[in-house]
């Protein structure tokens, strides 16, 4: 079965590597491909403006053909877990209209978080959707995120949170249902922060590990001896400015190139996706070039 | 748009804000470099840099351990640097502000691990305290932050009051109040009386969590005016003319609308804003001069020998990197306008992007040279 089968895809890296990008691009695919996808975010909604439709916040809202997005907010996910907790609306109202309650649960570590990524879980397992793209918070906040259940069920005795907690577990861990996918950029600090991410999703969180997105990959373009040839200095000044650009993008090429090995080492599918040169921001237009690349390397 | 930076060298303290993933590492070292440069004993206190980062500045360890970073032979005063580790300084912190009767508990407590750890806010507080600390040393002539990444702008600012509100926390205190004026442990909430709100959150939570919070709260209270009057303090400073925030952004437009969304924060907080600076620039290499077409490439190549061959011939490929490295400079352009707008009067510094990645000490000195000028 391709990994683009799997029912929950969530997109990790690190802050500035183009994550929402990606999420918005793998999202587009597997609509594309017919599946009724939805899209969620974190405390954040970029993906409709990237696709140049409007969300509707932590309400699900259609934003392209067979695609719905969603953000999270731990106020929205909280009250629909506690309502499907309490079995009560009276109950729920005569709790969470007490102002002073409801902040109070604000405050209770990782409760936040645990019904967002409940909500998430929640949408897959009801069936709903062919396919769950989310859009992890970076790095350290990411782990965090995805780490929620499992901490909070190694943590806390018996009761209605830890039974939460385990079946959120097994859908994350199934490796039928679940594919964690890595969002990376040839760039030191992001590699090695991505190398770190996989052994942590890998051996700390024991979770189903799924591609590898080398997002900004630029292709190399000019020989050493044309590099060496364009270095001595011209009196043209349109020509100088065309090896100043050449270099620099053979620095950017040759750094993509090198990462990109090191990066094949950690033995995932590897998917490299090209630096765009959008007229103005990325939008519509360069998301549909992303999930072309996407579906021909997948 | 270089240069402005030269007043941050009166101040104390120095703090770089902005996005994840933007160089806010680099440009604090950037800034503390030049300050020893120009005779100050400087120290750059970082939460996670890049490894060649962190071995140019000779750290090895999160060790809270200042280092002191060779320089060469021009320098006037010193660098330094230290790695945050952030559970190590709040088990510090907690050492520090709480009675050893009541430390054991809290520091085996499961709140108190989450609030060390991974609570929202909580790495900005002790980041925050930690520079208040080694500014009050009074070893250095200028500290300056690297903040660790937020999730989002708002943690940074946000943080002393989120902790504290966690803390002392009035509606924690009246739910379960006769446990706390009791400072008494291994209570049970249901003996408590039958608080129907209670109840509904047990429901929610378990019985255990919401005990073990409230023995976690009794356990901290004593400490909390202690807290409370550290954060004020670090307040006070940062919102001083000893402080001045730098807010760091890259020219992209995710980052630059985080960075214009915080640079509205921290003037409604009143904090003193040294300067929006740009980072990673794409330059425009044809300056203001017109795209030459393919043809006057292959022209101007033929009449300096060299050789227009390879496929697509050299002059061909030349001329798309020329176009794409328009794009890409027009895009940045086109953000920072707009960035530049919406953060005025602010200084605006741009630093461009170099080629390769930066991480030793010559390439720092380049950074400092856009950011200030050049003594």
């Amino acid at each position: 079965m391709s990994l683009l089968d799997r029912r929950l895809h969530v997109n990790i890296g690190k802050g500035g590597v183009g994550k929402t990008t990606v999420t918005a691009a793998l999202a587009l695919l597997l609509a594309q491909r017919g599946k009724r996808v939805l899209v969620a975010e974190v405390r954040a909604q970029n993906v409709p403006a990237i696709l140049g439709a409007r969300g509707r916040g932590p309400e699900i809202a259609q934003v392209a053909e067979n695609l719905w997005a969603i953000a999270l907010e731990p106020k929205a996910s909280m009250r629909e877990y506690a309502l499907m907790r309490l079995h009560s609306k009276v109950l729920y109202r005569s709790i969470f209209e007490n102002r002073l309650v409801a902040s109070f649960l604000g405050f209770i570590p990782s409760l936040p978080e645990l019904v967002m990524l409940g909500k998430v879980l929640h949408e897959v397992r009801e069936g709903n959707w062919d396919a769950v793209v989310l859009d992890a918070p970076a790095t350290g906040h990411g782990l965090t995120f995805l780490g929620v259940s499992r901490a909070v069920g190694q943590t806390i005795p018996a009761g209605p949170l830890r039974s939460e907690t385990e079946w959120m577990q097994g859908l994350l861990e199934d490796p039928q249902a679940t594919a964690i996918h890595l969002v990376a950029i040839p760039e030191e600090l992001a590699v090695t922060e991505t190398t770190e991410l996989a052994r942590a999703v890998r051996e700390r969180l024991a979770l189903p590990l799924g591609m590898l997105f080398l997002n900004r990959h630029v292709p190399e373009r000019f020989s050493d001896a044309e590099l060496e040839a364009l270095s001595r200095g011209f009196a043209a000044p349109q020509l100088e400015a065309a090896a100043d650009a050449a270099r620099a993008h053979e620095d950017r090429a040759r750094r993509s190139t090198r990462y990109e090995k090191q990066l094949r080492g950690l033995g995932l599918p590897l998917t490299t996706l090209p630096l765009l040169y959008p007229e103005r921001a990325v939008g519509r237009r360069e998301i549909e070039t992303l999930a072309a690349r996407i579906e021909a390397m997948a | 748009m270089s240069g402005s930076l030269d007043p941050l060298l009166q101040r104390e303290v120095v703090v770089c804000v902005g996005a994840g993933g933007v160089g806010k590492t680099t440009i604090a070292a950037a800034v503390a470099l030049h300050a020893a440069m120009e005779g100050k004993r400087a120290i750059v206190l970082t939460i996670d840099p890049a490894r060649r980062l962190a071995t140019a500045l000779g750290l090895s360890a999160l060790d809270n351990q200042a280092t002191r970073v060779p320089l060469s032979e021009g320098a006037r005063g010193e660098l330094w640097a230290m790695m945050l580790d952030l559970e190590r300084s709040w088990d510090e912190f907690v050492g520090r502000t709480v009675a050893p009767e009541r430390r054991e508990a809290i520091l085996r407590n499961r709140f108190y691990k989450t609030l060390s750890s991974s609570l929202a806010g909580s790495q900005e507080y002790i980041a925050t305290q930690k520079l208040h600390e080694i500014h009050a040393s009074g070893r250095y002539d200028l500290v300056v932050l690297d903040t660790p990444p937020t999730q989002n702008a708002l943690d940074f600012l946000d943080a002393p009051r989120r902790i504290l509100d966690f803390l002392g926390n009035d509606t924690l205190r009246s739910l379960l109040g006769p446990a706390l004026r009791a400072g008494r442990l291994g209570f049970k909430l249901f003996q408590m009386g039958s608080n129907a709100l209670l109840k509904g959150l047990s429901r929610l939570t378990g019985v255990e969590t919401l005990e073990e919070l409230a023995r976690f709260l009794a356990e901290i209270q004593p400490t909390y005016d202690e807290f409370k009057e550290r954060a004020a303090r670090v307040h006070a400073l940062l919102a001083s003319d000893r402080a001045a925030f730098l807010l760091v952004t890259t020219a992209r437009g995710g980052p630059v609308e985080e960075a214009i969304y915080f640079h509205r924060l921290l003037v409604e907080a009143g904090m003193p804003l040294a300067a929006v600076v740009a980072n990673r620039v794409h330059p425009d290499h044809l300056g203001g001069l017109p795209l030459p077409s393919p043809e006057a490439l292959a022209d101007e190549l033929l009449r300096e020998g060299v050789v227009d061959q390879g496929q697509p011939p050299l002059s061909r490929r030349l001329h798309q990197t020329l176009v794409e490295a328009r794009a890409l400079a027009r895009l940045d352009a086109a953000n920072l306008e707009r960035l530049e707008a919406s953060t005025h009067p602010s200084p605006q510094v741009r630093v461009p992007r170099f080629s390769g990645d930066v991480y030793d000490l010559p390439a720092l000195r380049t950074i400092a040279d856009h950011l200030f000028a050049r003594s």
